[in-house]
């Protein structure tokens, strides 16, 4: 029932903050200077045309308005088109953000299960051979660009080795597509039982995922290893080993403690590589929703920024919701 | 002449995100004299502390009057106004906490003199004396807070409160997180130097050792209320309340062969501030509780001279036990024991 | 190691009715580039079977490391540099690490202080009591569940089914100590050992606590080593006292002899923090003495820089503890002595 409540009071902030942040968001992209309506002419554009364009797209209006006008069309679902793709931006979010989730979600998927029991193991053993790895791992995966450590992966394992299929987007031109349900290429392959497709975005999601995933595991990692000490040097755990419970079983009671933390940092991940993932996606130009968001910020074409802000605001939100359930379910002191 | 006169203080702490309160102190008075020592004791959750944070105008009172040599404390007149600074001063329970670990110890008790802008020659000298009259040697001045044992920190937390000559100086458990020779010895500095600068003590503790030799007077809290006031030997030796005596046979003194007459004993533990029991506060653990305890809180009655009580069976709690007073039939025995082995003169 | 005769168990009876057996138990920290710290020196102490010992010494004296040292768990880079701990007749510095661990908490159990902090915040009361009946005994779940909610009765915790479900977080300290002494009886052990366990706890609960203790242990016939700093409470629930000073015994003796004729100065001036009289306290406590450095002395009698009664000797020649009476040693060139 406490839950519920919970969950209830967070709902009805999630309206006013995302007006909230589609304002600054807003008001950043007005104060980038260029000229949608010159933008979409071209360089041959008279004047006469270029003031018509601004009155039908109501750039004439002041900034109030304008923000009013969208809010009202955000409130219908309507988030306009893109002049680039000339597609309404709802349509086109709707294949490209799932590209980008798949891309992260999996990335964080094997993130995860490289630096928590890296980070376990390290922090159980400071003298093992795994913690020295770990520690070098960490510092090495800390350091290196994501784009960089793509290029690398394409190079050895495209290039040379020719394992994997070229980083030319989510699936092979020769492949049919699987019908759209969820936007994940996995998932809908599956449901459809369109076993090529299946094979052939999973050998596209290879490098990407293994770059995202290597990087990332490194904060992972850390927050893992660092945490677990503290918490094997606490006095539940000193405690545990006065009873007489098996190393195993102190561990055990040290990741549990351990969890918020970790999972707090896969959040911060998550929400970040939603966007943060964009260099990733242009070097195997996966068509993702960060990709879409760039080339709107850099062609002036406001709709594509303001519908991927929105839709990532809305996924933020989900996610700390969910990471807060996480919480009432592991930590007892905070329902 | 009272330097200190507490009526009927009332604090209470809204919970935040709730509509419960928390019944911290709920009408307390009393009042201290120069060069007094009142103790407050009470257990955890007795409001204790609280008091000694309003008496400080460290937070205002949610109702209830409190009084600094006749000026009414509050609304712009607090700690920090001048014709109260330096005037009272407070030793905290954790000496380690309450010093800046960047500091030397020369700094530290310097602090207060800063503040009240005295000249730098005259705070040198100040330092110095203080440092002397806590039993600091001067070496020590120069050393971080880190460097030195816990009794000596909280000697300096000592000197510290002294150099101001305050009127009043709270004491919030000042020895409770020391050990015990370490206690003994802070104890015996504070009286030494009450009786030197007559200074006033409202000592908060549940150390009930150092309460019985330090303090002239006890007010006995349950609940942010006071349920027994007295002289310290009169309500160590006769207490008329059944949490005093509860109390007071909880301590345990290092002789075998004496134990206070624990005829009452209490059942479960202090109820939470935020549910307040309707009536007597105790009522629910008293073994003599009776049908108006739970009606009505039983009113202040006077049993003797600057004792009073808030207890219908007063009277019976008091002839409980002739000889109660552990204290005073340890010392019997302490002088015998520890007696042994001093020159007569007194000196090495 | 000249002091061949301080193991204080003579005129006790035959070995079979020992415990717990220390003999010469050191614990050494190494320190980079500096001499190695001694947490413990030379520790001579035997518990009996369903003798209460009380350990007293001041924070830092090493009470804690002997109970570590017991338990098999001194926190590295410490480690037993000398001495053997011998618990029924087993030397246990001959167990290997899961045979020590097995006999922690079945055959030695802990008793602890601040429980809020030390039990697991995300299990409930009746796992965490649940574990230990689980590793250390053969049980089903059932049982282990109906033997859980009977320790919980023992220890007398109202509402002691409701409570298996609660968590540390939602108990009080006195209910949260009454849980940590389930646990610690949970596989009926022969010995336990109390480190400072009611010391967070207010007066009247720790009498409780102190109470309950008492009579648990005294029906079970377990042996107990009761650490504290309040001398006060071994005068009341110990059979025996030794008192611990910068890693050394200094003085053991049983409980009446103990508290009627205490012979080391320290003893003395631990008893003289409860005295009111004047002169008493003037003495033993120095008064308004100024305080120089009053650490252990790494030279000569460790207590010298805060012994009223120190002389020349003290200052170059270690005392060996000495058996003055029967049962009672004290480790000091000068004892008090009484008519």
């Amino acid at each position: 029932m406490q839950i519920l409540t919970y969950i209830g009071r967070r709902l009805i902030f999630v309206g006013p903050q995302l007006v909230g942040i589609l304002l600054v968001t807003f008001l950043l992209l007005k104060l980038i200077p260029g000229d949608p309506a010159v933008m979409m002419l071209g360089p041959f554009a008279t004047d006469d045309g270029l003031a018509r364009l601004r009155t039908e797209l109501g750039l004439d209006r002041s900034i109030v308005e304008q923000f009013g006008i969208y809010l009202w069309r955000v409130l219908h679902w309507d988030l306009g088109t893109s002049w680039q793709t000339t597609m309404p931006v709802t349509s086109d979010l709707a294949q490209r953000f799932p590209a980008t989730l798949e891309l992260v979600t999996l990335s964080l998927l094997l993130a995860l299960a490289i630096g928590m029991p890296l980070g376990v193991v390290g922090a159980r053993n400071r003298n093992g051979i795994v913690r020295k790895f770990a520690d070098i791992y960490g510092l090495a995966a800390g350091a290196l660009p994501d784009f960089w450590f793509g290029l690398v992966l394409i190079f050895i394992l495209y290039t040379i080795l020719g394992v994997v299929p070229a980083p030319l987007g989510r699936l092979d031109f020769t492949i049919i597509p699987p019908p759209d349900v969820t936007g994940s290429l996995l998932i809908d392959s599956v449901i459809s039982g369109n076993w090529p497709a299946l094979r052939n975005a999973a050998g596209h999601l290879l490098l990407p995922v293994l770059t995202l995933g290597l990087i990332n595991a490194a904060p992972i990692l850390k927050m893992t290893l660092s945490t677990m000490e503290r918490m094997l040097e606490a006095d539940f755990s000193r405690y545990a080993e006065m009873c007489g419970l098996p190393p195993k079983v102190v561990a055990r009671k040290a990741l549990r403690n351990s969890l918020p933390s970790v999972i707090t940092i896969v959040s911060v991940l998550y929400g970040f590589l939603i966007g943060g993932a964009v260099l990733v996606e242009i070097v195997f130009s996966w068509g993702g929703a960060g990709q879409y968001a760039v080339q709107g910020v850099l062609n002036a074409d406001l709709n594509p920024v303001l519908g991927f802000v929105l839709y990532s605001a809305i996924l933020s939100l989900v996610i700390y919701l969910i990471v807060d359930l996480i919480y009432f379910a592991i930590d007892p002191r905070t329902r | 002449m009272s330097v200190l006169t507490v009526d009927e203080l009332v604090q209470h702490f809204p919970i935040a995100g709730s509509k419960s309160v928390v019944r911290a102190v709920n009408g307390v008075s009393f009042s201290l004299d120069k060069g007094e020592t009142l103790a407050l004791v009470g257990e955890s959750g007795s409001g204790k502390t609280t008091i000694g944070r309003c008496v400080l105008g460290l937070i205002e009172p949610t109702d209830g009057r409190i009084e600094y040599n006749g000026m009414a404390l509050g609304g712009s007149r607090t700690i920090r106004s001048p014709e109260l600074r330096g005037k009272l001063q407070l030793v905290f329970q954790e000496p380690a906490e309450s010093l800046n670990p960047r500091m030397r110890v020369f700094e530290q008790i310097d602090e207060p003199l800063r503040a009240l802008k005295v000249a730098r020659a005259d705070r040198e000298k100040k330092v110095r004396q203080a440092a002397r009259r806590v039993g600091l040697a001067e070496a020590l001045l120069e050393r971080y807070p880190a460097e030195i044992s816990m009794g000596l920190q909280q000697r300096v937390g000592v000197a510290r409160a002294m150099i101001s000559d305050p009127e009043i100086v709270v004491l919030d458990e000042p020895t409770s997180a020391l050990d015990p020779t370490a206690r003994a010895e802070i104890i015996d500095l504070l009286i030494r130097i009450q009786r030197e600068q007559g200074t006033a003590y409202l000592f908060i503790s549940h150390d009930l050792s150092a309460v019985r030799h330090i303090s002239h007077r006890i007010a006995v809290l349950y609940l942010g209320k006071i349920v027994e006031q007295g002289p310290s030997a009169k309500l160590f030796a006769q207490p008329s309340h059944p949490y005093s005596v509860a109390l007071l046979s909880s301590v345990l003194l290092p002789n075998p062969r004496i134990r206070a007459g624990g005829r009452i004993r209490l059942a479960g533990e202090i109820p939470s501030p935020i549910n307040l029991p309707p009536a007597c506060y105790l009522a629910g653990r008293c073994p003599m509780v009776i049908d108006p305890c739970r009606e009505k809180m039983p009113p202040v009655e006077t049993v003797g001279e600057h004792h009073s009580v808030r207890c219908y069976r007063h009277a019976e709690v008091a002839a409980l036990d002739k000889d109660f007073d552990s204290f005073g039939r340890f010392q019997a025995e302490a002088d015998r024991i520890l007696g042994a082995g001093i020159p007569a003169s007194g000196t090495v | 190691m000249a002091e061949t005769m301080e193991n204080p168990k003579a005129g006790l009876p035959d070995a079979a009715d020992m415990l717990l057996e220390c003999k010469g138990v050191s614990v050494s920290f190494p320190r980079y580039g500096a001499p190695v710290s001694e947490a413990l020196r030379d520790v001579s102490l035997d518990i009996r079977r369903g003798e209460v010992l009380g350990l007293v010494g001041e924070s830092g004296s090493g009470k804690t490391m002997l109970s570590r040292a017991i338990m098999g768990l001194v926190p590295p880079p410490g480690e037993v540099t000398a001495g053997t701990i011998r618990f029924e007749g087993k030397d246990l510095g001959k167990l290997d690490e899961e045979q020590l661990r097995r006999m922690r908490g079945r055959d030695i159990a802990m008793i602890i202080s601040n429980p809020r902090g030390e039990l697991d915040p995300l299990q409930t009361v009746g796992q965490q009591i649940g574990n230990v009946l689980r590793h250390h005994l053969n049980l089903t779940r059932r049982q282990i569940r109906e033997r859980a909610l009977d320790l919980l009765k023992q220890v007398s915790i109202p509402d002691p089914q409701r409570r298996m479900d609660a968590y540390p977080h939602e108990l009080s300290g006195g209910m949260a100590q009454r849980v940590v002494i389930a646990i610690a009886l949970a596989c009926s052990p022969r010995f336990i050992i109390s480190d400072d366990a009611t010391s967070g706890l207010d007066v009247t609960v720790q009498a409780q606590v102190l109470e309950l203790i008492r009579s648990l242990v005294s029906e079970r016939g377990t042996s107990m080593m009761f650490i504290t700093r309040d001398i006060g409470i071994t005068a009341h629930y110990c059979d025996r006292i030794a008192i611990i000073y910068a890693g050394e015994i200094v003085e053991v003796a049983g409980r009446e002899v103990f508290f009627d004729d205490p012979q080391h100065p320290y003893t003395v001036l631990l008893l003289a923090a409860f005295a009111q009289n004047e002169r008493l306290r003037r003495y033993w406590l120095g008064g308004d003495k100024v305080q120089e450095y009053t650490g252990p002395s790494p030279v000569g009698c460790p207590f010298q820089n805060r012994c009223v009664r120190v002389e020349e000797r003290c200052r170059g020649e270690h005392p060996a503890l000495l058996e003055r009476q029967p049962g009672h040693f004290v480790r000091c060139h000068f004892p008090v002595e009484r008519p």
